[in-house]
């Protein structure tokens, strides 16, 4: 670029300090058209609402009239650690995050490694297969899952598990029992989002030098020995990416609750986010749902930066 | 994360909505404005209302102009909040009775009893259809139409259980929810655990939710008539008389009745409108079954507001008086099949009205709404927790009654 400060420190070196400065303006100048609609989009729509989500937790908030709203401290937060409903959100937000990570991760894993195989056929088709969940609607593939295991003989999977197959004693009532319903979620959860780690990990695989492979062939590695000392360790990492993109999704579980069971029965599948929602938006409790809103956002904030550190140390 | 973000970013950008009231605001016949007015009317609805009642509307004050919007019913709670924030809402909206007092508490809705003819209104409408409209002893609404619950009853479960027509009282449908019950088949019609399937058994058989005042309910919710009312509904649960469907299971509430499974539910006027004529013939539609205190059903409908941020008050109540009248109301019910909450309106369609409708029209007289209340959701979820943790057997009759009596105590103060 003309007018760029010169990449060789020697030169630099010589240039007067107004020089640099000046030459150092005229960048900023030449990028900023580029970065202000970011920063500005940014202002607008983190940083602005994070400020005023902060500012809302310290009050009873009325959304409509901010003027009648009344300041009381910390009360919100103090009320955040009484709920008991917030321990069973927690609970559930935790369990989504301890069982869909690993289903992800290490199914999506096993299906690139098996399409990827030489003797695989019908690569493409099988890849669209795995991947049509992902960019399916939550809305759509929620609801299809609220009819697929619906209560009663009918229902299709106890159609076809008690009906068909005979695999159970009776219909069981998947959405009216809250671990029945909890694993309907989390199979979503996993089926939607194994398709992700599947194309991240392909891509993987298919930027692995071939050199490594036929070199280790020469040597007389068996497969086995090639998966274990040559794939994996150059995946990791992707597997770190995956593992931290998985975690962070997880925390977003949201749709799939609100949709398929609305935290029931009796408030015990409920989430995080679903229970802040209906904080907000059907108890019209806007400075209590901020306050759960900012205590999220601590803790996942504390959780990524502890992940970015290890990724640092890894030297990813 | 990103549900947590939309709550904030839709808090972002509020404005002061202004006070309550517009007892100055007064009509001038000479100034052109346009309204608009957010619905959720079916399209069927919709044809009448803008066809037929607009027009009308229109020829008598030519100079006040409806823009009549049909809103998304999903999630359309939310989206008046945020619009209401945003200063972007109506002039006048058609929403659900439930919503009422909610919204007045957030300082949306504009304080209608200082209105001109707002007494003259109030009298030509429904009473518990008013109530709906209530905060803190104020009117926030007045009613733009009622619907409620009736009983209705399968024929050939009817006949099975040896009964020639539908049972008159609550004792009468166990009886014969007794005779028909096997694994298959059930008497008792309770569609869920929310207020607004409970309640008609709630109230029938003598329980209460609160004082007349709706500020009290220890006393009232905990009383022994309505531990009773629970206990009555509990002891049929045992005897398996009532239908799956009250815990989410199969058959449906509807294809229960159509399969000839279920003897009876209970439902609105749409339970007729949306099944058609085979509805009709293998139905009997009668009174909800009396208990101790009655045959008391749930109220529903809509209300007509208006919103705070509106600047023509004075116009927005002319047209909100107006879909309350007869006229307008009347052409509604002839048209639609909803039902009016004007009296002369209702008695008038009364008399020409189906068998099904006479039988709406005529359980509207008892019909009661919930708890108008700026808590209304804080209510229903606590209510309608509080009757499945009991009805599930999670917790007594009597201390889970007691409990919510508590919990709605601090809910109605507040």
């Amino acid at each position: 670029m003309k007018n760029s400060l010169p990449a060789d420190p020697f030169v630099q070196a010589k240039m007067s300090l107004r020089q640099r400065i000046s030459i150092g303006l005229k960048q900023y100048g030449e990028v900023f058209p580029y970065l202000i609609f970011g920063l500005v989009g940014f202002l607008t729509f983190s940083v602005y609402p994070i400020v005023k989500g902060i500012y809302m937790s310290f009050f009873n908030y009325n959304i409509i009239n901010p003027a009648l709203s009344h300041f009381i401290g910390f009360a919100n937060y103090i009320k955040v650690f009484q709920d008991p409903n917030v321990l069973i959100s927690l609970r559930n937000t935790l369990l989504y995050s301890l069982v869909t990570v690993p289903g992800q991760w290490i199914l999506g894993l096993l299906l690139a490694i098996l399409i990827n195989a030489k003797v695989t056929k019908f690569k493409v088709t099988f890849r669209m297969i795995y991947y049509i969940p992902v960019i399916t609607s939550w809305i759509v593939i929620s609801y299809l899952f609220k009819y697929l295991f619906a209560s009663g003989p009918d229902g299709f999977i106890n159609y076809l598990f008690y009906s068909q197959l005979h695999l159970l004693p009776s219909p069981i009532n998947w959405l009216e029992n809250p671990w029945t319903a909890m694993t309907v979620i989390w199979v979503l959860g996993i089926w939607k989002g194994l398709g992700w780690v599947m194309i991240i990990y392909l891509a993987a695989l298919q930027s692995i030098s071939n050199d490594y492979y036929e070199a280790a062939m020469i040597d007389g590695a068996g497969d086995k020995a090639i998966l274990r000392k040559i794939t994996l360790p150059l995946l990791k990492p992707t597997t770190v990416f995956v593992l931290i993109n998985l975690i962070m999704g997880s925390f977003n579980v949201f749709i799939q609750v609100y949709t398929i069971t609305n935290g029931g029965p009796l408030g015990q599948t409920e989430v995080l986010l679903s229970y802040m929602y209906k904080q907000a938006f059907q108890f019209m409790d806007f400075g209590y749902s901020s306050a759960l809103s900012v205590l999220m956002g601590i803790a996942v904030f504390i959780l990524t930066y502890s992940q970015q550190k290890k990724i640092g140390q890894s030297n990813i | 994360m990103l549900a947590g973000l939309l709550v904030v970013a839709g808090l972002a950008g509020c404005g002061n909505a202004s006070g309550n009231g517009n007892e100055s605001a007064k009509y001038n016949p000479k100034e052109k404005v346009t309204l608009t007015f957010w619905h959720t009317y079916s399209d069927t609805e919709k044809n009448v209302f803008n066809k037929e009642v607009i027009p009308l509307f229109e020829k008598k004050y030519p100079n006040i102009k409806i823009k009549s919007v049909t809103m998304p019913t999903n999630n359309l709670q939310q989206q008046v909040i945020s619009a209401a924030a945003g200063k972007s809402g109506p002039d006048v909206m058609r929403m659900d009775k439930g919503w009422v007092p909610e919204i007045a508490k957030l300082g949306a809705l504009q304080q209608i009893d200082t209105m001109k003819d707002f007494q003259k209104v109030k009298k030509s409408q429904l009473s518990a259809a008013m109530v709906s409209n209530l905060y803190k002893g104020h009117y926030y609404g007045i009613p733009n139409d009622v619907n409620t619950k009736i009983a209705i009853y399968d024929k050939v479960l009817l006949k099975k259980a040896g009964l020639k027509e539908a049972p008159k009282t609550i004792d009468e449908l166990v009886a014969a929810s007794k005779k028909i019950k096997d694994t298959k088949h059930f008497g008792i019609g309770l569609g869920g655990t929310a207020q607004w399937n409970f309640l008609p058994y709630f109230w029938s058989m003598g329980g209460k939710l609160s004082n007349d005042k709706f500020t009290k309910a220890t006393g009232y919710l905990d009383s022994q008539a309505s531990i009773n009312a629970v206990q009555q509904i509990v002891n049929w649960h045992k005897q398996d008389l009532v239908n799956p469907a009250v815990l989410g299971g199969q058959p449906g509430f509807w294809d229960g009745i159509k399969s000839h499974q279920y003897l009876m539910i209970d439902d609105g006027p749409w339970f007729y409108s949306l099944q058609g004529a085979p509805a009709k013939k293998n139905t009997v539609a009668a009174q909800f079954p009396t208990g101790k205190s009655g045959s008391i059903s749930i109220l529903g409908g809509e209300n007509t507001v208006i919103f705070n941020s509106t600047q023509h008050a004075a116009a927005a109540w002319i047209f909100a008086k107006f879909i309350a009248s007869k006229e307008a109301q009347q052409i509604m019910a002839e048209k639609t099949g909803q039902l009016p909450s004007n009296l002369e309106a209702m008695k008038q369609v009364k008399a020409s009205a189906d068998q099904t409708t006479k039988q709406y029209i005529e359980q509207l007289g008892t019909a009661k709404p919930v708890i108008p209340s700026g808590n209304a959701g804080k209510i229903d979820d606590l209510l309608s927790k509080t009757f499945e943790s009991i009805y599930r057997g999670k917790i007594s009759v009597k201390a889970g009654l007691h409990n919510a009596a508590t919990q709605l105590d601090t809910l109605l103060q507040q």
